[in-house]
């Protein structure tokens, strides 16, 4: 009785996504204690429009993580695909071209993400170094041949997109506040991220790879394709985050991502996403990602010095390794090699899994 | 086997004897014999960051300096604003032994040292942006920072009426220039504008025009009655001004501040924007290198001295620290004015 009573206390909170909404909702409350006039529609567009970008980031890191690698080459795909694709594109058009600059983005974006997934396999190390390598090797080539210079005026088309509103309301306070069009692209890629990863063979592919690399192969999944696809994905969904940042902020600067993964890191495996691959979702992401813009944009309001952001996001980063770590004690994740059952899993195979995760 | 060793040999020396034949070339006005061995003769200016509109510009003044002169000089910097990188970029161009060095750091305090490295090394070092530098030869700013500091805040409280709230941007709480000008703003609006309130402490923009278009948006909301925008860093003009014309809030708000024409041009026409304040960076970079040229050829600075170059023809030296010189090359543009500026 009383045993049952712990796990479930420990199954409560293992529940990240749980926890994510109570977290959410105290800093809530405590906005409204101290400075309830924040709490306006004002905020909730502010929060939507910062969130959108690191959103569709966080999914395609998302992505890779399931399929259990660590992806840190996302935002130097992203802005090399948006700034090249500003490039590429003509200037002047009407508003209805604004999908050619996307199309052109996503297309470098899968291209980049080919790049990732040929050093991944080629090279054979852990998808962590790889991408860290092909970033360095990104911005190296963004800089050199396609320009490292701050672009002003983006292409027409894009500008209108970009100051399109879905919504237009009056401010709280002065002036108007507005929620921008480009938040329905970034709910429609969101929503099918979802279905993919839930409804799809591929999707459940990346899952099981992510589980448990040698069982997935063993059961018929096909690694090197499932690889292939997640990289294609996630480059793709960066692609389209970056596209979608240039065509928010006007303007399309190399730099304006530098330093920004941890943020991104930190919404996905606070979201529930298992580090070491198998385990995620999209729902969990969106969580994750709505905390941390949350707590950046509260910390004014709330009077914390913003010197101390870095500070609090990596203590959530924390937080949700802690407890991935407290809820894999009720969820078994690798049923499929539960030590309770020798046939399934012999002692040469575990020492191969070992080393996979190793690698990982 | 040996004989390619041979070769390479060949080469190495070849290419000494070359390096030894520019030094000798590049120094024979002043005959310093601490620049002179193995010198390379270039003159190299370290910015903050590479890739903005700003320094963009001021590699132009690199140009023009060895157009006037005909002296080898480049410019390079980390691709962040990375105080580490900068110190990194500078140490890997110790080694290669430039003449001179124009440094434009990102934290002056964190340069220090590897400033006293490239001296030790015989490079001459002369840095801008750095007022109270104590490692360099020489200290090169376009202007008085407290001046500067004052001139915005006069132009944002003729905008204000001399009332309301206002809030100050700065690159990084640590950025020495950003906080002078915030700091003598802040003293300008106690003593002349006291019907005027500053809301915060500076807010750090990280030199980043996205960060500076987020926090404006929280700003505005947390502070209803905010009215004034004070920014220093060249970033944050164009992040506060895209927030105010998201909210339409052009008639509203004064936004005043460090700009560049490029990157503002579009703002300060519809309004967003009321008024830009620069120095141009590319007479600032030709400065810093004629300033190391005088010094490298033997030379002094001292109050009076002409660097060839407008806006530095009569360099002050500042009473805080004798290795500050000052020019007077300030810029304020407005709507009216802001097309004469290609940059």
């Amino acid at each position: 009785m009383k045993a049952a009573g712990a796990s479930r206390w420990r199954r409560v909170a293992g529940d990240q996504e749980l926890l994510l909404l109570v977290l959410l909702g105290l800093l809530l409350v405590a906005v409204a204690a101290r400075a309830p006039e924040v709490l306006t529609v004002d905020t909730l567009f502010n929060v939507a429009r910062e969130s959108m970008v690191t959103l569709v980031f966080a999914v395609a890191v998302l992505i890779v993580i399931i399929s259990g690698g660590i992806d840190v080459s996302f935002l130097a795909v992203g802005i090399f695909a948006a700034y090249s694709a500003v490039s590429l594109v003509p200037q002047e058009g009407p508003a209805a071209t604004a999908w050619l600059p996307f199309a052109v983005a996503v297309a470098i974006g899968v291209a980049l993400g080919l790049v990732n997934a040929a050093v991944v396999l080629g090279a054979g190390v852990s998808t962590l170094i790889a991408t860290l390598a092909t970033s360095a090797v990104f911005l190296g080539v963004l800089f050199a041949f396609v320009g490292g210079t701050v672009v002003n005026s983006i292409p027409e088309p894009l500008r209108v997109l970009g100051s399109t509103s879905l919504l237009e309301l009056p401010a709280a306070g002065r002036g108007t506040t507005r929620l921008s069009v480009l938040v329905l692209p970034v709910l429609v890629v969101c929503a099918a991220t979802a279905a993919f990863l839930r409804w799809t063979v591929a999707g459940r592919s990346i899952f099981a790879m992510g589980g448990d690399r040698e069982a997935a192969r063993r059961a018929g999944v096909a690694i090197g394709p499932t690889v292939v696809l997640v990289f294609a994905l996630s480059g793709a969904l960066a692609g389209l985050a970056g596209m979608t940042h240039v065509a928010l902020s006007g303007r399309a600067d190399p730099t304006t991502f530098f330093g920004g993964e941890l943020n991104v890191l930190a919404a996905v495996v606070l979201g529930g996403a298992l580090i070491s691959g198998g385990r995620g979702s999209v729902r969990g992401t969106v969580l994750g990602v709505l905390l941390i813009t949350c707590i950046r944009s509260s910390l004014i309001p709330l009077g914390i010095p913003p010197v101390w952001q870095e500070a609090v996001i990596g203590s959530l980063l924390i937080l949700g390794v802690v407890l991935q770590a407290l809820a894999s004690r009720v969820k078994p994740v690798r049923a499929i090699l539960d030590p309770a059952d020798p046939v399934l899993a012999p002692a040469p195979l575990r020492r191969d899994v070992v080393e996979a995760g190793d690698a990982r | 086997m040996p004989q390619h060793l041979s070769a390479t040999l060949v080469t190495g020396v070849l290419a000494l004897t070359l390096t030894a034949c520019g030094t000798v070339g590049s120094s024979s006005g002043g005959g310093d014999p601490a620049g002179a061995e193995g010198s390379s003769g270039e003159y190299v200016n370290v910015v903050k960051l590479t890739g903005i509109a700003w320094f963009d510009r001021m590699e132009t003044g690199v140009d023009a300096f060895t157009e006037q002169t005909g002296l080898a000089a480049s410019q390079t910097g980390p691709a962040t604003a990375d105080t580490e990188l900068q110190v990194g970029v500078i140490q890997g161009l110790i080694a290669q032994r430039p003449e001179a060095l124009g440094v434009v750091p990102l934290d002056p305090g964190a340069v220090e040292n590897v400033i006293q490295q490239a001296k030790d090394a015989g490079i001459v070092v002369v840095t801008h942006e750095a007022p109270t530098i104590q490692n360099a030869d020489a200290d090169i700013e376009a202007f008085d920072n407290a001046d500067y500091g004052t001139k915005i805040m006069a132009g944002l409280a003729e905008c204000m009426g001399g009332e309301g709230e206002y809030v100050q941007f700065v690159g990084s709480l640590t950025s020495e220039t950003h906080m002078a000008w915030a700091e003598a703003g802040l003293a300008a609006q106690q003593a002349e504008h006291p019907g005027m309130t500053r809301v915060s402490d500076p807010v750090e923009s990280d030199d980043n025009a996205d960060t500076a278009y987020e926090k404006t948006k929280q700003l505005l909301q947390a502070n209803p009655a905010l009215r004034g925008f004070f920014g220093d860093s060249s970033q944050d003009v164009p992040g506060i001004g895209r927030a105010i014309a998201e909210a339409g809030l052009q008639d509203d708000t004064c936004v005043y501040g460090t700009g560049v024409p490029s990157e503002t041009r579009e703002l300060v026409a519809d309004g967003s924007v009321d008024g830009i304040y620069l120095w141009d960076p590319a007479l600032a970079g030709q400065a810093v290198l004629s300033a190391a040229q005088i010094i490298a050829e033997g030379g002094e600075l001292s109050t009076g001295t002409d660097l060839g170059v407008e806006g530095y023809g009569s360099l002050v030296q500042s009473p805080d620290n004798p290795k500050t010189f000052l020019g007077d090359a300030a810029l304020a543009l407005t709507a009216e004015t802001i097309d004469d500026y290609d940059f």
